[in-house]
C-alpha cells in the first residue's frame, strides 16, 4: 500500500514543499490523509433483472442535438398500459442535460430520495454503460458485469481486487444476502455472506454449554490444520471455516452497538421497511463497527442485491402501485437515509456505492412492459463524487431503434467510436476509475491483472480504456480529491 | 496408472461409493475393495431405471418426496446422475408454477439418466417443465422467443465455444432453430403438448423474409451451405427432432465431436473435479470418448462406465499428505444432506404439514437447511443451474452445514427418530482414539485425517470414557459426531 499512499499525498499535494518534516504528524490535516487511504468502503448494488435505462434517465424535452424527447414519446405510449413519463412529472426531478446533444433530462419521479443526493451533488450517473455484441440473458450479462470478462467466467472484478490485497485469515468483504455476489467470488480470501448480522450464529450445543468451549478449540484445530494444508480446496474450506467462526464472535455484536448508539438512524430505515433498506442497514451496522473500531470487524467492501427489474409485464409509470416507480422509491429512499447515516458517522467522504444491472430494456415497449435491452446508466454515490451526467445518453433516435425491423432487435446501437456523438461507455471504463481513483491502485496494475482489453476494432471494442472522467460542466475530476 | 482390470482396494472403493452414491458404509466397502474398476463400474451402472416420480400435492411436498426417495434407494447412482441432470436441464418451479411438471421431468430425467443422450435431448424438447420455463409455450411466429434455442445450444448440447475457444454457433443459428421451435403450446383439455400449425413459422410464409431454415453455415464443419433442418422430415414436430440430430453432427474446429465433448467433460467434472485448461482437457476427454464410443452411440451407461474406470476419476480420492496438484471436489449440499442421514441412519420425522425434520433442530424442515446451504431442489438459481465447486462454500452456507451436523448428531428425538450410536459402533470402546477411528470411519473419513486432526478429536475427548453412560455419550460422544460432520474432509470429495 506504500505505493498508493504516496500516490495519494502526490495527488492531494502534501509532499510538496518540505512538508515531509518534523512534527508532521501533529498536523491534524496530515494524520487524516494518511488515514485516508485504505480507509475506504465500495458498495456495489445491484439492481436484478435489467433496469429500464429509458425510463431511468429520462428526456423530457428535445435538446439543440437531438430530438430525444420526440423519440421518446414513439416509443413509449400513453393510455393504458403506456410507459411514457409526463415532463410534468418529471419536471421536479431535472437533473444535467445529456453532455453531447444537450438534451434536458430528469430522473424518474421513483428515484425521489436520490434525486435530492443528486441535488446535493453526491451522485454520478453514468449514462450508456455496456459493452458490444450485447448479450441478452440475465445470467450471461450478470457474468459479464460481475466478471467483467466477455467471456463471463473467473473471479469477480472485486474479487480479483480483494485476492491481489488481503490474506486467507482477513474479512475484507461482506456479500448481504443469501449468495455471495459474484463480484466478489475469489479464492484468496474471507467474503462474509449473510442478510442479517444476527444470522451469523455458531451452531453450538444447547443441552451442554459447558462442553462448548472444548467443541471450539477442537473446531479450531481441525480448520486450523485444514489452513496450512497445501491442497488448495481444503485450505480454502479451512480459511473459510474458521473466518465464519471469527466472523460469528464479532459481528453480531454490532447490533447491539448500532442499536444502542444510534437508535433513529435504526428507525428510518425501519420505517422504511423494504429489503434494500434492511440490507443497507446491515452494512451501516458494520461501518458503524469499523469507524468505532470494534475489534475483528474489518469488512469494507459489500454487495447487495435488488430484485423485481424484470419488468417484460405490467412495468408501470408514477405512483405507489407501479412496479418501476416502487423499485426505484425502494432503491431511492434507502440510499437517501443510508448516505445521511454515513455523513451524521462523519464517513460520508468515505463510501462509494455504485448502482448498475445486467442489462436496460428495449427502447420499444411491448404491450405493457419492456424486453431485454443493452446499455444502461450506472450510478455512482458518495460523499467524494463530483455530483452530474457523465457519458452520453443512447441514441434512440436512431432509425434503427425507432423502426426494429428483422435485422436488427431495436436496441440502441453500442459504439466505442471516439467520433460519434452517442458514444457509449464501456462498463469497464467504470470499474477503472473505481479501481484507479478510489481505491488507488495504478493503472498498469489495473491493465496488467484486474481488467482485460478487449482485441480487434476500436470502434466497437474496449482497446483504449478512459479511467479519467471528467466533469462536462465543472471540468473536475469524478472523483473529487 | 490404471485401468479397468485393476482391483479397487478399500480407498477406492469408498471414493467410487461415495462418489457414485451417498457416503459409504463400512460393508459396502469392504464388499467393493476386491473388485476390479471395470466390474464395480459395471456393477453400479447396470440397474434399470425407476419409474419413480416425486409424490405429493404442491412443490414443497414434492421436494421432501424426492429427498426422501434419496435416502432409502438401493440405487444411488440414479439418483446422482437425476440430480445431474437437474442441473444440466436447469429448470425452476419460480417460473413453471406447476408441480405435476416438475415431478414428470423428474422422472423423465429419471427414465433417460443414463439412456441414449440424443433421445434424452429429443424428449427434454418436448417436456411442458422445460417448454414453460424457456418459453417454447411463447414461441410464436409472430414473436418468436429464442430463450429455448440459445439455451439448447449453449447449456444443453455444444456450449458457447468450443474446447479451443472458437465459437460453435452465431446468433443467426439461435434465430433460426427458434423457428423451427415455434407453434408450440399446451392442450389444457387432453392435457399434453400441441403443436399448433397457426403459431409455426412454415417456410412458405416466412420464406423470402426470413430466409431458408438453415442452421450451422459459419460454424459447425459443415460448410457454407450449412444444414437445411427442414429436410427430410418436413415442418412441424419432425423439425425439432431433425435440429437435434444435426447438433449432434457438430464439430469443434479440431473435427471432434462437441456434444460428446461437452456432455462428456460435465461429467468428468462432475464425478471428479475441474479439468485442467486446453489442450490438456481434451487428452482426457477424447481418451473416454474413445473407449465408450459416445460420439457414435450416445449411451450414456458406457460414458459413465468408463469415466468411472479412468485415472482422472481416481485423482480426488487420494488421502493425506497432499500436495499442491492434489485435486479434490466440493461436495453437494444434498450429498451432504443425504449421506449424512443415511450414514448415521437417522430418519427426520414427517408431519402432517409436509414437513420433514430433525427433531429438535434449529429448521422445521430439511429443505430449510438445504435452502441456506445453496440447494433447493427445483428452484436452481437460473438456467445454467448451480454454481459448483467454490460456489456453494461461503460462511452462510458453510454456517447452514454446521447446524445441520450439530443438529442431526444432538438432536433429542424419540425411537428411531434420532442418532443413535450404539447401531453405528461399539459403545464398549473407552480409549479416545479408538473412539476418534470408530466415527471417523462410520462417517467415511478416517483415511483422511492427519495425525494432529485425529489428535486434536482425542484431545476434545478428554480422556477415557465410558460410553454407556448417557450423560458422557450425549456429551461426548454426540458432540465428537457432530464436529467429525462438520470437518473439511466431510464437505470434500
Amino acid at each position: 500500500m506504500s505505493l498508493s499512499r504516496r500516490d495519494f499525498l502526490i495527488r492531494s499535494g502534501l509532499l510538496a514543499g518540505g512538508l515531509m518534516a518534523n512534527g508532521l504528524w501533529a498536523r491534524p490535516l496530515v494524520r487524516k490523509a494518511f488515514a485516508d487511504i485504505g480507509d475506504r468502503f465500495l458498495v456495489s448494488l445491484f439492481l436484478d433483472g435489467g433496469n429500464d435505462g429509458l425510463n431511468t434517465v429520462v428526456p423530457i424535452a428535445n435538446g439543440s442535438f437531438a430530438t430525444f424527447r420526440a423519440s421518446y414519446e414513439l416509443l413509449r405510449r400513453t393510455g393504458p398500459g403506456g410507459l411514457r413519463l409526463e415532463p410534468s412529472v418529471l419536471s421536479p426531478y431535472a437533473i444535467d442535460n445529456d453532455p453531447p446533444t444537450n438534451t434536458p433530462l430528469a430522473l424518474h419521479p421513483g428515484l425521489e430520495g436520490l434525486h435530492r443526493l443528486y441535488q446535493l451533488g453526491k451522485v454520478a450517473i453514468i449514462q450508456g454503460c455496456g459493452y458490444p455484441e450485447y448479450n441478452l440473458s440475465h445470467a450471461v450479462s450478470r457474468s459479464i458485469w460481475e466478471t467483467a470478462s466477455r467471456a463471463a467466467m473467473g473471479p469477480g472484478w472485486v474479487g480479483r481486487y480483494l485476492a491481489s490485497r488481503y490474506g486467507a485469515s482477513q474479512i475484507p468483504g461482506l456479500s448481504v444476502g443469501y449468495w455471495m455476489a459474484g463480484e466478489f467470488r475469489q479464492q484468496v480470501t474471507s467474503v462474509l455472506t449473510a442478510s442479517r448480522l444476527s444470522e451469523l450464529q455458531f451452531p453450538l450445543d444447547d443441552w451442554y454449554p459447558d462442553d462448548n468451549s472444548a467443541k471450539l478449540s477442537a473446531f479450531q484445530a481441525v480448520y486450523a490444520s485444514a489452513q496450512a494444508s497445501s491442497q488448495p480446496l481444503l485450505r480454502y474450506v479451512g480459511n473459510s471455516g474458521q473466518a465464519t467462526l471469527t466472523a460469528t464472535q464479532a459481528y453480531p455484536t454490532l447490533d447491539n452497538l448500532y442499536q444502542t448508539d444510534r437508535p433513529s438512524w435504526l428507525q428510518q430505515y425501519n420505517n422504511l421497511d423494504t429489503g434494500t433498506a434492511r440490507r443497507l442497514r446491515e452494512i451501516a451496522k458494520v461501518i458503524y463497527g469499523v469507524v468505532q473500531g470494534v475489534p475483528n470487524i474489518t469488512a469494507r467492501h459489500f454487495a447487495l442485491s435488488n430484485g423485481g427489474y424484470d419488468t417484460h409485464a405490467n412495468q408501470g409509470t408514477v405512483g405507489p402501485n407501479q412496479i418501476h416507480y416502487r423499485l426505484h422509491r425502494e432503491v431511492g429512499d434507502a440510499l437517501e437515509v443510508f448516505y445521511h447515516d454515513l455523513d451524521d458517522m462523519g464517513v460520508a467522504d468515505k463510501v462509494l456505492v455504485m448502482i448498475w444491472s445486467e442489462f436496460s430494456r428495449r427502447p420499444q415497449q411491448n404491450d405493457n412492459g419492456t424486453d431485454h435491452g443493452s446499455q444502461g446508466p450506472v450510478f455512482l454515490v458518495g460523499g467524494k463524487i463530483n455530483g452530474g451526467v457523465y457519458g452520453n445518453h443512447p441514441n434512440i433516435s436512431d432509425s434503427r431503434v425507432l423502426n426494429p425491423g428483422a435485422t436488427w432487435d431495436g436496441n440502441t446501437i453500442y459504439s466505442q467510436d471516439n467520433s460519434d456523438p452517442h458514444r457509449s461507455t464501456d462498463f469497464r471504463d467504470v470499474y477503472g476509475a473505481v479501481l484507479k481513483h478510489w481505491l488507488a491502485i495504478p493503472e498498469s496494475e489495473i491493465l496488467s491483472s484486474l481488467l482485460q482489453l478487449d482485441t480487434g476494432d476500436p470502434t466497437q471494442y474496449w482497446t483504449s480504456p478512459q479511467f479519467d472522467f471528467v466533469h462536462p460542466v465543472n471540468s473536475q475530476p469524478l472523483f473529487l480529491p | 496408472m490404471g485401468d479397468e482390470n485393476t482391483v479397487l482396494g478399500a480407498l477406492h472403493a469408498r471414493h467410487l461409493l461415495r462418489r457414485t452414491g451417498f457416503g459409504a458404509r463400512k460393508s459396502e466397502v469392504e464388499a467393493f475393495a476386491p473388485l476390479t474398476r471395470g466390474a464395480a463400474a459395471d456393477r453400479l451402472t447396470n440397474f434399470k431405471p425407476a419409474k419413480f416420480r416425486p409424490a405429493g400435492r404442491d412443490i414443497w411436498r414434492r421436494r421432501v418426496s424426492w429427498l426422501k426417495y434419496m435416502v432409502r434407494t438401493r440405487v444411488p447412482l440414479q439418483e446422482k446422475l437425476v440430480l445431474f441432470w437437474h442441473d444440466h436441464f436447469a429448470t425452476g418451479y419460480d417460473k413453471v408454477q406447476n408441480h405435476q411438471w416438475m415431478a414428470d421431468q423428474n422422472r423423465l430425467l429419471r427414465l433417460h439418466c443414463k439412456g441414449n443422450f440424443k433421445d434424452f435431448v429429443k424428449a427434454i424438447n418436448l417436456d411442458p417443465a422445460m417448454m414453460e420455463y424457456l418459453d417454447t409455450f411463447r414461441n410464436f411466429k409472430e414473436q418468436p422467443n429464442e430463450n429455448y434455442a440459445r439455451e439448447l445450444m449453449e447449456l444443453f448440447t455444444l456450449g458457447v465455444t468450443d474446447l479451443a475457444g472458437q465459437p460453435n454457433y452465431d446468433q443467426q443459428d439461435i434465430v433460426q432453430i427458434s423457428r423451427a421451435f415455434s407453434g408450440w403450446g399446451w392442450d389444457w383439455s387432453r392435457n399434453r403438448v400441441r403443436f399448433n400449425d397457426w403459431a409455426h413459422d412454415y417456410m412458405s410464409e416466412y420464406g423470402a423474409e426470413r430466409g431458408p431454415k438453415v442452421i450451422f453455415r459459419n460454424r459447425g464443419g459443415f460448410g457454407p451451405a450449412g444444414r437445411d433442418f427442414t429436410q427430410p422430415g418436413g415442418e412441424g414436430p419432425q423439425e425439432i427432432s431433425q435440429v437435434v440430430d444435426i447438433l449432434f453432427e457438430h464439430r469443434d474446429s479440431d473435427g471432434k465431436s462437441t456434444v460428446a465433448r461437452f456432455i462428456t467433460k460435465k461429467l468428468l467434472e462432475y464425478f471428479g473435479h475441474p479439468l485442467p485448461p486446453y489442450p490438456d482437457n481434451a487428452t482426457i476427454i477424447d481418451r473416454v470418448i474413445l473407449r465408450s464410443g459416445f460420439d457414435v452411440t450416445w449411451d450414456l451407461r458406457r460414458l459413465v462406465r468408463e469415466i468411472l474406470v479412468d485415472d482422472f476419476f481416481y485423482e480426488t480420492a487420494s488421502a493425506p499428505p497432499f500436495a499442491s496438484s492434489t485435486p479434490k471436489s466440493v461436495v453437494w449440499p444434498v450429498d451432504f444432506v443425504v449421506s449424512t442421514l443415511r450414514l448415521l441412519r437417522v430418519n427426520p420425522r414427517s408431519d402432517k404439514w409436509g414437513n420433514w425434520y430433525i427433531e429438535g433442530g434449529q429448521y422445521g424442515n430439511v429443505p430449510g437447511y438445504l435452502a441456506d446451504m445453496g440447494q433447493i431442489l427445483f428452484e436452481p438459481p437460473s438456467v445454467f443451474g448451480w454454481d459448483w465447486e467454490e460456489g456453494w462454500i461461503n460462511s452462510a452456507t458453510l454456517l447452514a452445514r454446521y447446524a445441520f451436523a450439530r443438529d442431526v448428531a444432538m438432536a433429542r428425538g424419540t425411537k428411531a427418530y434420532h442418532l443413535r450410536p450404539q447401531v453405528l459402533m461399539n459403545l464398549g470402546l473407552t480409549a479416545p482414539g479408538d473412539i476418534v477411528d470408530a466415527v471417523t470411519e462410520v462417517v467415511g473419513i478416517r483415511d483422511y485425517l492427519t495425525a494432529n486432526e485425529r489428535q486434536a478429536l482425542m484431545d476434545y475427548l478428554g480422556g477415557p470414557l465410558d460410553l454407556n453412560d448417557p450423560d458422557v455419550r450425549y456429551r461426548k460422544l454426540h458432540g465428537l459426531f457432530a464436529l467429525v460432520l462438520q470437518m473439511p474432509q466431510f464437505h470434500l470429495h
